[in-house]
């Protein structure tokens, strides 16, 4: 475990009324029942937490498993620090 | 009951500002969506199908101008266009008193909605523009209206969402068929190309970055337009008695909800509202020959629109033909019902049905024939124009030749 996929964790318990402790890296969204209407809110509550954008265009992000969110976002993070750091 | 003409129409949209330059282009599957332009600020949704070459000044009275949202503009444009069209004389004293004027506009002003909240909030004015209440107020096309022709009859304006057009032109159909009204001027608008109004579709996660292509495998959404469309609807024995044209006949108005979901579309409301038009209607399902599909290209609302045809026409739906025009002029949301309708009436007129442009794969959940390779000319006696908005209110209505 760590801070993002900690506080993922968090947000998509808390959007989703979801037991907190049942939730794995490998837990897949439909397995809990989300609904592209649910993750579109979801998206949305991690892209304020960590300000950065989740791409739309389809493939740029995979949306399987918290795993595939909890890597992408890493990577999101990873590339926002390096353009800060390039600026 | 009466009949209902269709003798009049209008519109200012992406691939035209007048029925003789954006038909062709639909028809001919052109697209009018490009680069969005006329936003400083830097967007992250980049394509549109705005309104290109529309001059304000060159349209109206400098001193009436800044009363006008943009929304009111295009619908005045294209209610001036429908008239003169018709060739009813609205201040008439037999009519002028008959007339109805019903419009329809998913938000409203949103251009000054926009224009108002940046001054307060971004800004930290305390002054706003004193025509930002009668700017913004979404029956204000309709107000427009009535005071630019001086119609005196009833007029209100509809709005849910996406149908919002489609359900105004519906109303405007069933108080002339009554015989509240001898005639109505109707359909419908929207403006919402600004800095402020686009952060929330985009957020919906349903706009496609590179283009619309309805029914298409790779399809991921669809692709914002504006604009306006008016129709002009007339009891059909005055119609004849004046020797107007007649472009199509309005057989059958069908509305539902879905209960269902403020996003996410159903079959089955969709199915009932389609069925409950040619009911209306009285028409055998194989007299239908043309749909102009809600189509907006995204993925739920094609695979939803797709089963729902297919519950109402069985195995008759092979024989149709399914379009969606959006491809072309973008969703005007609550302008696209009226722009559709416009379109569905001239496809009836002239016999032809406009293809879905932009289109790459079959998609296997997508198994209707949509008119992909171009205008494909067809003899149908009606056809029908779908509208589902967002929230489950759906509405279809179903337009067909006169003999």
């Amino acid at each position: 475990m760590d801070d993002v996929q900690d506080k993922i964790f968090d947000i998509i318990a808390k959007e989703r009324r979801l037991d907190r402790a049942s939730l794995t890296r490998e837990t897949r969204l439909d397995e809990v029942d989300i609904q592209s209407v649910d993750l579109v809110e979801i998206i949305f509550a991690i892209e304020d937490s960590f300000d950065i954008d989740i791409p739309q265009e389809e493939d740029a992000f995979k949306l399987e498993t918290m795993g595939d969110i909890v890597d992408g976002v890493r990577r999101l993070i990873a590339e926002k620090e390096q353009a800060a750091a390039n600026a | 009951m009466a009949r209902v003409a269709i003798t009049g129409l209008g519109c200012v949209t992406a691939c035209g500002n007048s029925v003789a330059e954006a038909w062709p282009a639909i028809r001919e599957g052109r697209s009018g969506i490009a680069e969005i332009t006329g936003i400083a600020e830097p967007l992250k949704i980049k394509i549109g199908a705005q309104v290109r070459n529309f001059r304000p000044d060159e349209h109206f009275d400098p001193r009436l101008l800044p009363a006008y949202d943009p929304f009111s503009q295009y619908a005045l444009v294209a209610a001036r266009e429908a008239v003169a069209d018709s060739g009813i004389d609205p201040g008439a004293a037999d009519l002028n008193e008959r007339l109805a004027v019903v419009t329809g506009t998913g938000i409203g002003g949103s251009t000054t909605i926009d224009a108002s909240a940046r001054r307060v909030y971004g800004e930290g004015q305390t002054r706003v523009h004193p025509s930002t209440v009668p700017r913004l107020m979404p029956s204000a096309a309709t107000s427009n209206i009535t005071m630019e022709f001086g119609i005196r009859g009833p007029a209100f304006t509809v709005t849910s969402a996406c149908s919002s057009s489609t359900h105004a032109i519906g109303e405007a159909y069933w108080m002339v068929r009554s015989g509240r009204a001898d005639a109505a001027i109707t359909g419908g608008s929207e403006a919402l190309f600004t800095y402020g109004s686009l952060p929330p579709w985009w957020a919906l996660r349903v706009m496609d970055p590179f283009s619309c292509r309805p029914f298409s495998k790779d399809r991921q959404g669809f692709v914002l337009g504006e604009g306006a469309a008016i129709l002009v609807l007339e009891d059909l024995d005055r119609a004849k008695a004046r020797g107007a044209r007649i472009y199509a006949e309005i057989l059958g108005y069908g509305l539902s909800s879905d209960a269902h979901s403020l996003l996410e579309p159903s079959a089955e409301g969709a199915a009932r509202a389609l069925a409950g038009a040619i009911r209306e209607a009285g028409l055998g399902l194989q007299d239908v020959g043309y749909i102009n599909a809600h189509g907006t290209g995204t993925q739920a609302n094609d695979v939803n629109e797709t089963q729902a045809i297919r519950q109402v026409f069985g195995p008759l739906a092979e024989g149709l033909g399914v379009s969606s025009t959006k491809a072309v002029h973008g969703h005007a949301l609550g302008g696209t019902g009226a722009i559709e309708c416009l379109v569905t009436a001239k496809a009836v007129a002239d016999q032809v049905m406009p293809p879905t442009a932009n289109f790459t794969e079959p998609d296997p959940d997508c198994d209707l024939d949509y008119v992909t390779e171009g205008p494909r000319p067809k003899s149908f006696r009606a056809a029908a124009t779908n509208s589902f908005a967002f929230g489950g209110l759906n509405a279809v209505l179903v337009l067909g030749t006169v003999a």
